[in-house]
């Protein structure tokens, strides 16, 4: 009896849901394309007490990890929310160091290279954390007569300087 | 048969890794697999490698997944490994499109539900080739990388080559090493370009001397030749340590896998002729 009426509600939200998607008119095309198809999962009991209340919502977080789609992981992940990446601030670390070139790892395809700044300079040491600014993510550019980009392979950031623990903040 | 590769006793020239030893029979019944020209003669005690070989690898065949393959790899690795980010877009290969879900503020991001299917294929290919005792070879140009692959390589007793490729390696073996030179049976490919931008030259000879070939190909590479790509990225420290790591797990399952399943057969003809 109990998964007789779980099964009723669950396919009413999903047709609610689906309504939803509809309506919007699918101005979002990746996110709305994925919203039938991450719904398809079997019905669960916070699914549905969600699904009747949060119909202008996007496409339902499904619970368990397992399950997550491609798209939704990526819609998610803080490369696409953080947009352009111009000027943009994020933490780094330096995983190699040539005398004063710090190649500097923030989470990119690529890393960046900066040079040792002069500012407490013999405090950048392999795993230190440091602030970027992001230029780019990836140096490429078309040459004339080339069929294809030439890339560099390396992002550009511009070194801000450590991360401040807040211990550090404290001591000031 | 002039045709048939040989196991050559001495070091081969591709890498430092592990040295052959013994020249051991059992491998020249890969290159009659192959070929198909090689009967087993009945009744006779000499055969027993021969027939325990022909039923293990038709043991291997009989499931898709004998391996389990399915269980090194998910989505959540592979997406953390940040392989789905590809090149911009004006670095992008016209024959890698089918494998692209799409262009970020000119960024390519590839299909990891696409990748998820093509290495699966790979690696389960890989470990049927290590079961059968074949000789893999890792190929990368990409120096950053070069140090891992030939750690990987030597860690799971197969060979590596991440030097500048001199042009006659596998086309023209016989006169660079003299007759009798056993090809590698599998090319794994961490990176499919050399330092100019080019494909390896390592494709298109494994293709011309019908060697299988396995690569990561990233979006500014040509998939084609490729018997078994594997659409990801090949530039992130992360990404390759990962394929590095399914590569050995899978190389060293085979192996074990196929140490067992001798002992059992060897057991189980034991019993019966008993």
């Amino acid at each position: 009896m109990a998964t007789l009426s779980w099964s009723r509600s669950a396919s009413r939200s999903r047709a609610w849901q689906l309504l939803a998607v509809a309506k919007r008119g699918c101005t979002s095309s990746q996110g709305a394309g994925d919203s039938p198809a991450t719904d398809a999962s079997p019905p669960d009991p916070e699914q549905q007490h969600r699904g009747l209340s949060d119909l202008d919502a996007g496409p339902q977080q499904v619970p368990s990890s397992n399950v997550e789609s491609f798209a939704s992981m990526l819609r998610r992940s803080p490369l696409i929310q953080m947009g352009p990446a111009k000027d943009k601030m994020v933490i780094g670390q330096i995983f190699h160091i040539v005398e004063d070139d710090l190649y500097i790892d923030f989470g990119g395809k690529f890393h960046c290279v900066c040079k040792r700044p002069e500012v407490d300079g013999e405090k950048y040491k392999r795993g230190s954390k440091v602030r970027l600014k992001l230029v780019d993510l990836e140096l490429t550019s078309r040459f004339l007569g080339a069929k294809t980009d030439t890339t560099l392979l390396e992002a550009d950031a511009v070194l801000l300087g450590l991360l401040e623990s807040r211990d550090m903040r404290r001591k000031k | 048969m002039a045709a048939a590769r040989l196991l050559q006793a001495a070091v081969p020239r591709f890498s430092r890794c592990r040295s052959l030893g013994k020249a051991d029979p059992r491998t020249s019944l890969l290159s009659g697999q192959l070929y198909g020209t090689l009967i087993a003669p009945e009744g006779n005690e000499a055969v027993d490698p021969n027939v325990i070989n022909d039923k293990l690898i038709t043991e291997a065949l009989k499931n898709p997944d004998f391996f389990n393959v399915k269980e090194l790899i998910s989505l959540k690795n592979l997406f953390d490994a940040r392989v789905h980010l590809g090149h911009k877009i004006g670095c992008r290969h016209r024959f890698m499109v089918p494998y692209i879900f799409g262009c970020r503020l000119d960024q390519d991001i590839i299909n990891l539900d696409q990748t998820m299917e093509h290495l699966q294929l790979a690696l389960n290919f890989t470990a049927h080739v290590a079961y059968r005792k074949g000789i893999i070879l890792f190929v990368s140009r990409n120096r950053q990388f070069s140090h891992l692959v030939e750690n990987t390589a030597r860690d799971c007793g197969e060979y590596a080559h991440t030097r500048y490729w001199h042009g006659g390696l596998l086309t023209n073996a016989h006169v660079h090493y003299g007759d009798g030179i056993r090809l590698p049976d599998l090319l794994i490919f961490l990176s499919t370009m050399n330092n100019a931008f080019e494909p390896h030259v390592a494709i298109r000879d494994a293709a011309k001397m019908h060697i299988p070939t396995v690569g990561v190909v990233d979006t500014n590479c040509n998939p084609s030749i490729i018997t078994y790509p594997i659409p990801g990225n090949d530039d992130s420290p992360s990404a390759m340590q990962l394929y590095c790591r399914l590569f050995k797990m899978t190389i060293t399952r085979a192996k074990n896998k196929r140490k067992q399943m001798e002992v059992l057969y060897r057991l189980q003809d034991k019993a019966d002729s008993s």
